[in-house]
């Protein structure tokens, strides 16, 4: 080859005016740059359209909360008569004591009680998904969470009604136990089956999220204890359980906001008595009725025409907005710790 | 038979209190499905699907779920469509625009984060209070024709606020599909001169359509499984409001506006907590809406299996 | 909205006037003082390089030298990276390419680029080549298309391999069927330079020998720039050969010169296998 080497590096002014242009555009146009603009604009619209609809619940609940909260703080939370109340607020339209304990310790005691049985089963069952069962069992046990976690709420509380609620009448009410605390009515619409209908409701949270984050663990983890002649059991809880602590912490907060929002199996199960348990009579508290912040919504729907009423559902409706709220930056709280990889299911549940 | 340590005994103790767990959630999956057939198939007959629900105290007499399965066809659709612009658009933006530095793109963020977990029976009780407001009365049909308040309750009222239950959710999905997309074909895509745009559309999109059809199944899901929503908004009343024939297209805007059941608030009503009492059709209901959504998961997985057999 | 954006785009070069300004552009790609960074990380370091055109250029080197980073400063495929920052001037056919009125999509058009891994679009063959075709030209009427489709498959010697399956995904193909189809979409559009970032690393030899035979026929229409690893595919197919150490452009010459009487000891090094 011939040619000089540097030669094209400084070329001539006329040399220049000679380049044919290739990709600049003289003539200063944006060529399709105007379209990018216009899509960007528009994409960044709906995306901000999602988020103007969330400041537009939250503002909207909270505005519907005012009256009573301006008028009665949160002293509401803690006055304990919510059934009475609400028929009174019917007629007398000067009347704006609320009473919510009932529905936090209803709220509160089915969702404990749920997690009571969920997290043992969904921990047990999510060590044995991810450890142990073989590849065919695994996908059926799969399945079957996945057909739980969709299966629709109404139906849990069909079949709660028709068959939880009978068992727990049969098998725990008896006729004397009726005659003896004549307050509440005991027909098996209880707290025992609300918690019992629940459990299985947010089982598949648990299993999901803690079956991901103990398959994230690796494997070398599991081969260093066998090696080391643990046992399978002290191999899972001592090696593989603690790195996955993180994701089964966020499976359980998310399971307990699931719980805590849900309405229509806990009104078709849990009773309709904003009642709180007592706790004096022992076991009888979890066959007593409750009512839930989220079921009482939907159960006193109909009360939505009485301004007074409307304020303290929407009250109601803002306490679980905080709720969850505060649930859903505890899960995030704890992904975050959760530093191995994490798979789809996990992510999705969030 | 040699003695088992200790450490044996608690090993297997445990392991087989797993094992309980698991056969537990088997059971109850099991049981559930079970029920489901064992009571609702007795309904299962022909008329079941071609009549609508009659109010009565005779359960022989209180027909079938035509119009609540019509309604859950009708509120699923309608809401997806809702739905969907919106939640692409977001989901794009924030796959591929989104400068995760800016505040604003932050908020969104955490605000669908924090939407996500809202139970739907707070959306529910909103879209109510909103959509009562008089401005909205062209979507629901006055009850009285007084023009002070909407009657705030029609398929459209509850389309809409289904819509802004399940966005974050669909915008997650999508996002997560379109994120997947690897990059190794966007930088084709704009080594081939395309622009940001074009590459999104013509590669990306294409790319990841199966996550997005994934998205609205689920989404789809999500809307027919909802009770709390379809009760407070669409309306408490069995058969279709606007119009017994809502299959004619002249009839399409009136049952829009009107009221009308779904399956689930159908299952609701009959059920021995609704005043229906009519448990036998509950279970038909409840069967028919089982099938329906293990009908959607099925395809979902489908879906994801055509995927990972594409990408060998 | 599409429709509108089509119609303001002005009419686009194409590769056939090229040879008309031939004469006086010696240097396909030209690039002076060229150093980049990666946020606070130095990947170029005052590069100067001139790529002829109509040659196949080699750029040897160790992995992490530089070398797919200067291949990606010209097409400008770094801007997509964040923190990227590049000084000093790239010119192609004598035109700056980051100048203010650079359209950077006819920059990528006129500077096509095949990749390590063969990345086909999961769709069908066909419209793997028409996409970027139909992107380009919206008006094309679908015989102006085929002939195209076939003509970038010939050009890519895919064609006989393909024509009964042009309706077929493309990942069904082959490893190195795929990276043909790669070579062929770059074509589809009209490059005037071919850039290909090691593209044979994935194949096995006898894939690897057909792109090359490909590669040295396309050397008659288009400047390649090739980077690779592999010193026994550069001493086959290329004209002129640069290598890279550490970020720098150390020598550049006719590949036969290099080979035989490396100028820099480093060099010398390199070729007798003593860096990865």
């Amino acid at each position: 080859m011939s040619y000089d080497r540097m030669e094209g590096t400084d070329m001539s002014s006329s040399q220049e005016a000679a380049i044919r242009l290739r990709f600049s555009r003289a003539d200063g146009s944006l060529g399709r740059l105007g379209t990018e603009k216009l899509v960007e604009r528009a994409l960044a619209f709906s995306a901000a359209s999602s988020g103007a609809a969330i400041l537009f619940v939250i503002a909207f609940v909270f505005m519907k909360a005012y009256p009573l909260l301006a008028r009665d703080g949160l002293a509401w939370l803690a006055r304990a008569d919510w059934d009475g109340a609400v028929m009174e607020a019917w007629w007398n339209p000067d009347f704006w004591r609320f009473g919510a304990l009932p529905l936090l310790v209803g709220t509160f005691a089915t969702t404990t009680g749920a997690l009571m049985v969920a997290v043992p089963l969904g921990v047990g069952c999510a060590i044995i998904l991810s450890e142990v069962a073989p590849p065919g069992l695994g996908r059926i046990l799969a399945t079957a969470v996945r057909l739980l976690s969709g299966v629709p709420s109404v139906i849990f509380g069909l079949v709660g009604l028709t068959v939880v609620v009978p068992f727990v009448q049969k098998t725990f009410i008896t006729e004397e136990l009726g005659l003896r605390y004549v307050d509440v009515p005991l027909d098996g619409q209880s707290l025992l089956a609300g918690s019992l209908v629940l459990a299985f409701m947010i089982i598949p949270f648990v299993v999901a999220v803690s079956a991901d984050a103990m398959r994230s663990v690796p494997e070398s983890y599991r081969f260093g204890g066998l090696a080391l002649g643990m046992t399978k059991w002290r191999t899972i809880a001592k090696l593989v359980i603690p790195p996955a602590l993180p994701g089964i912490v966020a499976g359980i907060v998310l399971a307990t906001a699931r719980g805590i929002g849900e309405a229509i199996a806990m009104a078709m199960v849990a009773g309709g008595l904003a009642n709180i348990p007592h706790l004096d009579r022992g076991f009888v508290a979890f066959l007593e009725p409750v009512r839930t912040l989220a079921s009482a919504i939907v159960e006193n729907g109909e009360g939505m025409s009485v301004l007074q009423v409307e304020s303290a559902l929407f009250s109601l409706g803002a306490t679980l907005l905080v709720v969850s709220v505060v649930t859903s930056i505890l899960a995030r709280a704890a992904f975050s710790r959760l530093r191995t990889k994490t798979g789809l299911a996990t992510e999705r549940a969030i | 038979m040699a003695r088992l340590s200790f450490a044996h005994v608690r090993s297997r103790f445990w392991m087989a209190a797993c094992w309980v767990s698991a056969a537990v959630v088997l059971a109850v999956c099991a049981g559930i499905v079970l029920a489901m057939a064992a009571r609702g198939i007795g309904a299962l007959e022909p008329s079941f699907f071609t009549t609508d629900p009659q109010p009565s105290f005779e359960e022989s007499l209180a027909g079938g779920i035509r119009a609540p399965l019509a309604g859950s066809v009708i509120l699923a659709v309608s809401g997806i469509l809702a739905v969907f612009l919106p939640s692409l658009g977001a989901a794009i933006y924030l796959a591929e625009y989104m400068d995760e530095q800016k505040l604003g793109t932050r908020a969104i963020r955490l605000g669908l984060e924090v939407l996500a977990g809202v139970p739907s029976v707070v959306f529910g009780f909103w879209g109510l209070a909103v959509f009562s407001q008089p401005i909205f009365a062209f979507l629901s049909d006055s009850a009285g024709g007084d023009a002070t308040s909407a009657f705030g309750r029609s398929f459209l009222v509850g389309a809409l606020v289904m819509a802004v239950h399940i966005l974050p959710f669909v915008v997650k999905v999508m996002e997560e599909a379109i994120r997947a997309v690897p990059r190794a074909l966007r930088e084709a895509g704009y080594a081939l001169g395309l622009t940001k745009w074009r590459m999104i559309k013509r590669v990306v999109l294409p790319s990841a359509a199966p996550g997005i059809v994934t998205a609205i199944v689920l989404g789809l899901g999500l809307i027919v499984g909802d009770t709390a929503i379809v009760w407070l908004t669409v309306g408490g009343t069995m058969t279709m409001s606007g119009a017994d024939a809502w299959w004619l297209p002249h009839n399409w805007l009136p049952v829009l506006k009107g009221t009308g059941s779904t399956l689930t608030t159908f299952i609701f009503y009959s059920s021995p907590a609704g005043e229906g009492n009519a448990p036998g059709k509950a279970y038909g209901a409840a069967f028919v809406l089982l099938a329906l959504v293990v009908a959607l998961n099925a395809f979902v997985a489908w879906i994801g299996r055509q995927r990972s057999i594409k990408a060998q | 909205m599409n429709d509108v954006a089509e119609v303001v785009l002005p009419a686009v070069p194409t590769a056939g006037t090229a040879s008309v300004d031939v004469a006086c552009e010696p240097w396909a790609v030209q690039a002076a003082g060229v150093s980049s960074w990666y946020g606070s990380n130095q990947v170029l370091k005052d590069v100067d390089i001139c790529i002829p055109q109509r040659r196949i250029t080699a750029l040897i080197g160790p992995s992490g030298c530089g070398k797919s980073t200067f291949l990606r400063c010209v097409n400008r495929m770094n801007d997509l990276i964040r923190g990227f920052r590049m000084q000093g001037t790239v010119s192609v056919h004598g035109e700056d390419i980051n100048g203010p009125q650079v359209d950077v999509t006819l920059l990528r058009r006129t500077v096509g680029m095949v990749f390590q891994h063969p990345n086909p679009f999961p769709m069908s063959v066909y419209d793997n080549i028409a996409l970027a075709v139909r992107e380009h030209k919206p008006s094309i009427n679908r015989d102006e298309l085929d002939g195209i489709v076939e003509q970038s498959l010939k050009d890519a010697h895919l064609w006989d391999e393909v024509k009964d399956r042009l309706s077929g995904s493309a990942l069904g193909l082959s490893g190195g069927q795929q990276q043909r189809l790669c070579i062929a979409r770059a074509l589809a559009v009209k490059p005037e330079v071919l850039m290909l970032d090691e593209p044979c690393a994935s194949l096995d030899p006898i894939a690897t020998g057909k792109i090359e035979e490909l590669l040295l026929q396309l050397r008659e229409r288009y400047t390649i720039i090739i980077v690779t690893h592999n010193l026994a595919q550069a001493r086959r197919i290329s004209d002129e050969m640069a290598f890279f150490l550490m970020g720098e452009m150390l020598e550049q010459g006719p590949t036969q010169q290099v080979l035989a009487a490396p100028q820099r000891e480093e060099t010398a090094a390199y070729l007798d296998g003593s860096y990865g």
